[in-house]
C-alpha cells in the first residue's frame, strides 16, 4: 500500500460529511405536513374565520340579535327600488310596505299609509301613502294575472301622475346586507350570533365526550378481561341505539331547551364512538416495552393511563374530534330544525333555517345564509380533518 | 356457529328489552304528564282519564302494564290524535316511511357505488374532480337544506315535482333524493378511497402482468375486495336511512313513522313518543343483526367461537 494514499485529517474536518437535520417531535413534524397540505390550510382559515365571525362579528354590526323592527321587516338583501323624484327613492316590500332609501339602498323611513285613506284599499287594490303633501299610490289590481300567468308586472308606483312600472336600480341593502326575518331582526347578526351557538355547543360538546370518552376507553383498555368485556357490552349497548333518537329522548326528558341541554345531550351520546377508539388505542399500546418499563417502575394505573397511554393515542383522538364538531355541528341544527334546540329570541344556524321555512318561496334568501354557513362549516372541519389524518398516519410520511 | 347466531339474537332481545325499559322510565320522569295541556282539563275529565288509563297506578305496575302491551303489540292511545292508537299510527305511516327509505338505499347502492369507481378508475381526470366536488358538497349540505332546496328550486320555481305527499311517482323524487343525498356522496367517496387502495395492490399489477383483460381485472379482482369497507357502512346505513327520515317527512308532508315521531316530540304525546322510539329502536336493532348474520355468512374471515 502507498502511503501517500493516506494522510491525517485535520481535525476541523472531522465533521465534514455528517448530515444534521433538526430533530422534530411527533407533532412538529405533523404540523409541517399540515402546512403543506393546501386543501386543510384553506379549512383551518375557514374554522378560523366561522369563529371570528360569530365571535367579533356582532361587535361591529348595529343591532343586537333580538333587535326587532316591524317596519322593517322581511327585507331582502337586495332592494329593487323606484325614483320617483330626484331625491326621492322609494322600495316597496313584499307585503307592501312603502320605505323611503337613499340612492345607495340605505333606508330612511318607512312612508305611511292613512287608514282613512285606505278604506276600499283591499278592494280597489290600490293603496294610498303620504309622503310630505303629495300621495303615493300603489295599485296592485295587475297582481293575479301576474301570479297565474308570470307575464307582466305585480304593481304600479304612481305619483304626481307618473307610472312607475320597472324599477330603476338594484343596489344592496346598505343596513342589514343579509336582510332581515319576519319581524325585522338583523340577519347578519343573527347569523354571527347562531354561529356563536352553534359553535359553542359543538365544541363543548366535542370536549365533553372527549373526557368521557377517553378516560372511559383508556381505563376499559388499560383493565382488559372482565372490566373491559363488562364496560364494552355497555357501549355497544348504547351503540345500538340511534344516536338522534337518544339525543331526542334526552332533550324531551331535560324539558326546557337551551344551550345547556343539547350540549349536556349529545355530549351524553357521542362518547361512546371516542371511547371505541380510544379503548383500541390502549390495547395495543399497553403492550409495548415503555409501559412494561413504567409498570416495572411502580408507576401507578392512573399515571401509566394519563400519563402514557393518552399522550400516545393523542393523534388518532384529535382527529376524530375534528370530525365530531361539524357531526354536532349537524346534529344541532338538526334538532333546532324539528323545534329542539335553543329558544327564541336565541338563535343557532338550526333554528334560522327552520324559521325561514314557512316562507321559503317568498324569501328565499332567509334560508340561504343559515344553509350556507352550515355548509361553510361542514367543509371547513371535513378538510381540516382529512389533512390532519394524513399529517398523522405514518404510513404517508415520507422523508 | 349456531351459538353465535343463537348468542346474537339473545343479546339483540336483551337491548330492546333493556331501551323499552329506559325510555319508559325516562318518560315517566318527565315533568307533566300526558295530560298537561296548555288549558287544564276539568278535574272530573282529568280524574276519568286517570282512570282509564291507569295513571295513578304505582309505576311498578304500569312499567309491567307497558311491557306486556309492549310484547302484544298494544302500545296504548295516543293522547294528541284522539281516538288513534299508537301501533295504529305505526301501520297507518309505516308503508309510506319504507318506500322511501327502500327506494333511497336502492338509489345509494346503484348510484353510489358505480360512481365511486368510475371516479376511483379516472383519478384526477375531469370526471374524478367533478364528482369529488359534488360528493363534497353533498356531505356537507344538512338533509333538510337539501329538502328545501329542492322544493323551492324543482317545485316551487319549475314546477317539475309537486312539493308534498305521495301520491304520483314524481312526487317521490324530492323526499329519495333529499335522502339520500349524505350517504349517497359518502358512499361514492369510500368507493373510491376503498377503490384506489386496492388498485395499488400487488396482486392487481400480478393480473395486469399476466395479461388479463381490464375489464377482468377490475370486474373480477378489484371490486370484490374494494367493496368490504362499503358492505360494510351500507349495513347499519340501510337502518339508519329507514328510521331516520323524519325531518324529510316533515318537509315533504308525507304521513309516515317519521312525521308523526316529530309531532309527537312538539305535541308531548308522550305515548306516541315512546312507542316509536322503541318501536325505531327495535327495528334499527334487528336490522343490524340481520346485517351482522348475513356477513358472517358470506365472510369467511369472521370467527365464530369468540
Amino acid at each position: 500500500m502507498d502511503k501517500k494514499n493516506w494522510e491525517i485529517v485535520d481535525p476541523s474536518r472531522l465533521t465534514e460529511n455528517e448530515a444534521y437535520r433538526p430533530s422534530l417531535t411527533y407533532w412538529q413534524d405533523a404540523w409541517r405536513r399540515l402546512k403543506k397540505n393546501i386543501g386543510a390550510m384553506i379549512g383551518l382559515a375557514g374554522v378560523v374565520l366561522m369563529l371570528l365571525f360569530g365571535f367579533l362579528g356582532p361587535q361591529f354590526t348595529d343591532f343586537s340579535y333580538s333587535d326587532q323592527n316591524l317596519d322593517y321587516s322581511n327585507l331582502p338583501p337586495r332592494l329593487s327600488i323606484y325614483k320617483l323624484d330626484e331625491d326621492l327613492w322609494v322600495y316597496l316590500s313584499n307585503d307592501y310596505k312603502l320605505l323611503r332609501v337613499t340612492e345607495k339602498g340605505k333606508l330612511i323611513e318607512r312612508i305611511e299609509r292613512p287608514a282613512e285613506l285606505n278604506p276600499r284599499a283591499v278592494i280597489d287594490k290600490k293603496y294610498i301613502f303620504v309622503y310630505g303633501d303629495e300621495e303615493i299610490t300603489v295599485d296592485f289590481s295587475y297582481a293575479k294575472r301576474y301570479n297565474d300567468t308570470g307575464e307582466g308586472y305585480r304593481f304600479t308606483i304612481i305619483y304626481r301622475g307618473t307610472t312607475h312600472i320597472e324599477p330603476d336600480k338594484k343596489v344592496g341593502n346598505r343596513v342589514y346586507p343579509f336582510g332581515t326575518d319576519k319581524v325585522g331582526r338583523d340577519l347578519l347578526t343573527r347569523v354571527m350570533y347562531g354561529a356563536r351557538i352553534s359553535l359553542i355547543v359543538a365544541f363543548i360538546a366535542t370536549l365533553v365526550s372527549f373526557f368521557i370518552g377517553v378516560i372511559y376507553g383508556a381505563v376499559s383498555g388499560y383493565e382488559g378481561g372482565k372490566i373491559d368485556n363488562f364496560m364494552m357490552r355497555i357501549v355497544d349497548i348504547i351503540n345500538s341505539i340511534p344516536l338522534i333518537l337518544l339525543v331526542i329522548l334526552l332533550m324531551v326528558m331535560f324539558e326546557r331547551g337551551g344551550l345547556w341541554t343539547i350540549i349536556i345531550a349529545l355530549g351524553a351520546v357521542y362518547w361512546v364512538g371516542m371511547a371505541r377508539l380510544v379503548r383500541g388505542q390502549a390495547l395495543s399500546l399497553k403492550n409495548q416495552e415503555f409501559v412494561l418499563a413504567a409498570i416495572t417502575l411502580g408507576v401507578s394505573k392512573r399515571k401509566i393511563i394519563s400519563r402514557h397511554l393518552i399522550p400516545n393515542a393523542m393523534g388518532p383522538i384529535l382527529v376524530s374530534m375534528t370530525m365530531m364538531i361539524p357531526s354536532a355541528v349537524f346534529t344541532e341544527s338538526f334538532l333546532s330544525f324539528i323545534g329542539l334546540g335553543v329558544s327564541a329570541p336565541m338563535a343557532s344556524w338550526g333554528t334560522l333555517a327552520n324559521e325561514s321555512l314557512p316562507a321559503l318561496t317568498t324569501y328565499p334568501y332567509q334560508l340561504f345564509f343559515p344553509a350556507g354557513a352550515i355548509a361553510i362549516t361542514m367543509l371547513a372541519f371535513n378538510f381540516v380533518g382529512d389533512g390532519l389524518r394524513d399529517a398523522l398516519d405514518p404510513r404517508l410520511r415520507k422523508g | 356457529m349456531k351459538n353465535y347466531f343463537l348468542r346474537r339474537i339473545l343479546s339483540a332481545l336483551f337491548t330492546i328489552f333493556l331501551i323499552a325499559t329506559i325510555t319508559f322510565f325516562l318518560m315517566k320522569s318527565v315533568p307533566g304528564g300526558p295530560l298537561t295541556r296548555e288549558r287544564a282539563l276539568s278535574p272530573e275529565i282529568e280524574a276519568v282519564m286517570i282512570e282509564r288509563y291507569n295513571l295513578d297506578a304505582p309505576i311498578l305496575e304500569q312499567y309491567f302494564d307497558y311491557m306486556k302491551g309492549l310484547v302484544t303489540f298494544n302500545l296504548g292511545p295516543s293522547f294528541a290524535k284522539i281516538g288513534l292508537s299508537v301501533e295504529e299510527l305505526i301501520w297507518k305511516g309505516m308503508p309510506n316511511s319504507f318506500k322511501i327509505g327502500a327506494l333511497s338505499v336502492l338509489l345509494i347502492i346503484i348510484l353510489g357505488i358505480p360512481i365511486g369507481i368510475i371516479s376511483a378508475l379516472k383519478q384526477n381526470k375531469p370526471i374524478d374532480y367533478f364528482v369529488m366536488f359534488m360528493a363534497t358538497l353533498g356531505v356537507t349540505i344538512p338533509s333538510f337544506v337539501l329538502a328545501t332546496g329542492i322544493i323551492y328550486i324543482f317545485a316551487g320555481k319549475l314546477g317539475w315535482i309537486p312539493s308534498f305527499g305521495l301520491n304520483s311517482p314524481l312526487s317521490y323524487i324530492g323526499p329519495v333524493v333529499a335522502l339520500s343525498g349524505y350517504s349517497l356522496s359518502f358512499v361514492a367517496r369510500l368507493t373510491r378511497s376503498s377503490m384506489l387502495e386496492v388498485l395499488r395492490q400487488d396482486y392487481i399489477r400480478t393480473a395486469r402482468a399476466n395479461g388479463l383483460r381490464e375489464l377482468s381485472v377490475i370486474g373480477k379482482h378489484a371490486i370484490k375486495n374494494a367493496l368490504i369497507p362499503v358492505i360494510t357502512y351500507i349495513g347499519p346505513m340501510i337502518a339508519a336511512i329507514l328510521t331516520g327520515s323524519f325531518v324529510i317527512e316533515k318537509i315533504f308532508a308525507i304521513p309516515g313513522i317519521g312525521r308523526y315521531f316529530v309531532e309527537s316530540v312538539t305535541n308531548r304525546d308522550y305515548t306516541v313518543l315512546l312507542g316509536i322510539t322503541v318501536f325505531y329502536a327495535a327495528f334499527y336493532v334487528i336490522m343490524v343483526l340481520l346485517v351482522d348474520v348475513a356477513y358472517a355468512l358470506v365472510d369467511p374471515r369472521i370467527k365464530f367461537n369468540k
